[in-house]
């Protein structure tokens, strides 16, 4: 099935005259990368022209949004802590991207995340609020997910799930910009991109957490940005996801962004000192065909 | 003077009764938002005195103080309803008080059968408010189950909001999956708007909803009796006005010689006027309804002197002391249960609530804090509390969390039984422990890895660590997992990890109250650690 043919019947499901569910089959495009995944990283302490160097190398946000597109930028807001803390993505990386979304032309600019902690103080905690209520645009959408747009998806290549309720936005967007915040994680060690995609399942994520690393590859398959950009300004090295204590919080102003999601996910890792495939999620996405993870054969550019 | 008949001869002054209506539904606006503003709203601190209501309440004032020892200073208001009442009489039930003017209102909807004059049930308000009274002093704190506002908040918190919210979004779900795009032009934004509104942020669930609700609804059913039937003859706090307005300056007369009409009684919401067209200070509610009835414009309200004759209260004096008696010999009853021996392990009370005892006597049940709670953590108690603890809140972790970061309920909650915590505070107090249930946790029980608790768990140092164990699997297997293990001294006891737990069913992690900060009794024995494995 095609994507055309996929939306149209996300969108018949929601609308309640199909019974059966939207399922995604991928083509042979995603399977068959055939030139090396390009990466680029940058470091800076303005946060807002170190979201333009790190898109240089990539060819900036118009190849990635073009007129009209529905974009969908996802932070990781999950919890309610303060952007020092390092446990949602920073604020101004977020603004950053929006922004030049908006000059590329976006038509709307979605931008949500399915909590942890309770939604609308995660929403303020994390500087979110504040600093998107900054841009002043009505193409820019900062809402709370509905409950009524969580949609079934049957994960056709699935290996440890096969169906999933997943956010209709993300699924409509012509373009999907994932933005997670590097971070340790006490089960999967690290939470990276692959991991901040749960951001948009609805029912009972805690259900993931058996055979977590499989399950987010398998959600790879149909949450598939366009681009990732990890947000490792400030990582957080222990008591993740959450922390809360600064004494974990190392300040490495750092971006990296890549189209592949595996290959980000992969080099971040180097970040925390850890190798690529200590990551579960990343060795399955990749096993998948879902992206590269071996660091000798990423291009990574420093901007 | 200040209101009379012959006010309405002059067409251009507006009917006194005219300036209590407004009054009234000033006031009900008044109580609707800030019952609305009970939430969290974008700031750590709320803004409105949204408790404002609770603490005008001289009832529930005197009867916290009381249990308490001493004048609840937070309680202060109250004071000011009681002077008003001084010079004014029972002003609040017909100018201010929220549940009559919804009793009001829906009188034409319950309407009364008779014309209210039966006099023999008056008194039962006395003998409670003195039962209440005692009660309150040795033990037994009972006014929350009585008084208007609790009755009425606590229904509109638990059951009405949640039940409106259910109704709305199934209704905008249907719209949204099932009907038109035209149809959805208008309903969505319908829905957006009363999301900003008056709907609640999100869904929440109660205990004792329909028990809330029923009580509310079997006051408004008592309107069949008489109009007004519960505030004549069942509120505490209207009798507490009442003894207070016997002193009232103010005072309702009607004309010596006025004929045989009788409209004044008929019309009488409170039923406060008697064969001889006296007006009782006891029962007058200043509704101002006879005045604009009275053809002969006999009736005036006026203030007069210290020296006047004063109604009676028409007790049995039999009756009201043994209604004391009772309210004295009750608290002695509780202390012969188990309860008064080993508190339920699962009385979790709200961080910055008194020891128990404090906090009983303090509680008003008036539910502001399970409104205000954005984990949906706390909840009505039914029994875990004995008889008397009610309504009072618990935290039940399965259903909802104490959000970390959150210092709502002391900041809601009019009489001081949950303390005010600063967020720095608020980290440090200890509500309960957690406890692992190896038989279902899945890393013990089944050797396959989960972490949802220890991911969830608030604490900058976690108190949910976790060891490494090579375990057999149901497959036979090796398998090295992560087996979670709490740290008592760091735990907090918000029950989160209970809340988030994925098992089906009951949670792998339970919350007690063990080791709570708030009672010395409850300590853990010390493990001797920091907080460091």
């Amino acid at each position: 099935m095609d994507r055309r043919e996929f939306l149209r019947q996300v969108a018949l499901w929601s609308a309640g005259i199909s019974v059966s569910v939207p399922h995604f089959r991928i083509g042979a495009a995603l399977a068959a990368e055939s030139q090396p995944s390009l990466l680029a990283r940058a470091t800076g302490k303005d946060y807002q022209e170190l979201v333009d160097r790190v898109l240089g190398p990539l060819g900036g946000m118009g190849k990635f949004v073009r007129n009209g597109d529905k974009v969908v930028v996802k932070p990781n807001i999950g919890w309610d802590r303060n952007p020092g803390q390092a446990a949602n993505t920073h604020p101004q990386v977020v603004r950053a991207l929006v922004e030049r979304a908006l000059d590329a032309g976006a038509g709307e600019i979605l931008v949500f995340d399915r909590t942890c902690n309770e939604e609308r103080r995660c929403y303020v905690n994390s500087g979110m609020e504040d600093t998107l209520a900054g841009i002043k645009d009505k193409r820019l959408k900062f809402f709370h997910p509905d409950e009524r747009k969580y949609i079934p998806v049957d994960i056709e290549r699935g290996k440890a799930v096969r169906r999933l309720s997943i956010y209709r936005d993300a699924l409509e967007a012509d373009s999907y910009i994932n933005v997670p915040v590097a971070k340790h994680h006490g089960l999967s060690l690290l939470t990276l991109g692959l991991k901040n995609s749960m951001g948009v399942l609805g029912g009972n994520r805690g259900a993931m957490h058996h055979n977590l690393g499989q399950k987010l590859a398998d959600l790879a398959t149909v949450i598939q940005p366009k681009l990732t950009v990890i947000d490792a300004t400030r990582i957080l090295l222990h008591n993740g996801p959450q922390g809360g204590d600064l004494a974990d919080v190392m300040v490495l102003d750092t971006l990296v962004a890549s189209v592949d999601p595996v290959a980000a996910d992969a080099y971040a890792t180097t970040l925390f000192g850890l190798k690529p495939e200590e990551i579960e999620s990343t060795v399955a996405a990749y096993r998948m065909g879902l992206g590269e993870m071996d660091l000798a054969k990423i291009r990574i550019i420093k901007a | 003077m200040i209101f009379h008949g012959a006010e309405m001869k002059n067409k251009k002054r507006i009917p006194a009764y005219y300036w209590r209506r407004a009054s009234q539904l000033v006031c009900l606006a008044l109580f609707f938002f800030l019952f609305i503003r009970t939430d969290y709203s974008g700031r750590d601190e709320i803004a409105y005195a949204v408790n404002i209501l609770f603490r005008i309440d001289p009832l529930l004032a005197l009867s916290a103080s009381v249990a308490a020892g001493f004048f609840i200073v937070l309680m202060l208001p109250a004071l000011v309803t009681l002077l008003f009442t001084l010079l004014l009489g029972r002003f609040f039930c017909g100018w201010v008080c929220p549940m009559g003017t919804l009793l009001d209102g829906c009188h034409k909807i319950v309407p009364s059968k008779g014309q209210g004059r039966e006099r023999r049930y008056r008194v039962l308000k006395f003998y409670l408010l003195g039962f209440l009274l005692v009660g309150a002093w040795l033990g037994l704190p009972l006014a929350g189950y009585v008084d208007p506002f609790s009755i009425l908040v606590r229904s509109l918190a638990l059951a009405v909001d949640p039940a409106l919210n259910a109704l709305s979004t199934t209704f905008f779900t249907y719209t949204y999956q099932q009907a038109p795009a035209w149809v959805n032009g208008l309903t969505e934004p319908l829905y957006t708007f009363l999301k900003a509104t008056i709907l609640p942020f999100n869904q929440k669930y109660y205990d004792l909803a329909v028990l809330s609700l029923v009580i509310l609804l079997v006051v408004f059913l008592l309107e069949r009796l008489e109009r007004r039937f519960f505030c004549r003859n069942i509120c505490p706090l209207g009798a507490l006005f009442a003894v207070t307005a016997r002193f009232a300056l103010l005072r309702g007369r009607t004309g010596s010689k006025c004929g045989n009409c009788r409209n004044c009684r008929d019309v009488c919401r409170m039923g406060a006027i008697d064969e001889e067209r006296n007006i009782s200070q006891l029962d007058c509610n200043l509704s101002l309804d006879c005045i604009q009835h009275c053809p002969g414009n006999k009736i005036s309200f006026q203030f007069s002197g210290l020296h006047q004759g004063r109604p009676a209260f028409a007790l049995s004096r039999r009756s009201f002391v043994g209604s004391l008696a009772l309210g004295a010999a009750l608290p002695f009853l509780l202390k012969s249960r188990t309860l008064a021996r080993q508190a339920d392990p699962f009385l979790i009370r709200p961080p910055g609530a008194l020891p128990e005892e404090e906090f009983i006597g303090r509680c008003v049940r008036c539910g502001e804090c399970m409104k205000v709670c954005i984990g949906n953590g706390l909840q009505p108690a039914f029994l875990q509390g004995g008889l008397e603890g009610m309504f009072s809140p618990i935290l039940k972790a399965r259903t909802g969390y104490c959000e970390y970061n959150c210092t709502l309920c002391g900041q809601v909650c009019p009489s001081g039984a949950i303390r005010k915590l600063a967020p720095v505070e608020k980290k440090k107090v200890k509500i309960g422990n957690a406890c692992f249930d190896r038989n279902r946790c899945l890393p013990y029980a089944k050797g396959i890895p989960c972490m949802v608790c220890e991911e969830h768990c608030p604490t900058p140092d976690k108190a949910i660590k976790f060891r490494d164990v090579v375990v057999e699997n149901s497959h036979g297997e090796k398998v090295t997992v992560k087996q979670p293990y709490l740290v008592d001294e760091l735990c907090v006891g918000c029950g989160i990890c209970e809340t988030k737990c994925p098992l089906p069913g009951r949670s792998a992690v339970t919350v007690t109250s063990a080791g709570e900060s708030r009672n010395p009794a409850q300590a853990l024995p010390d493990t001797g650690t920091t907080g460091y494995p």
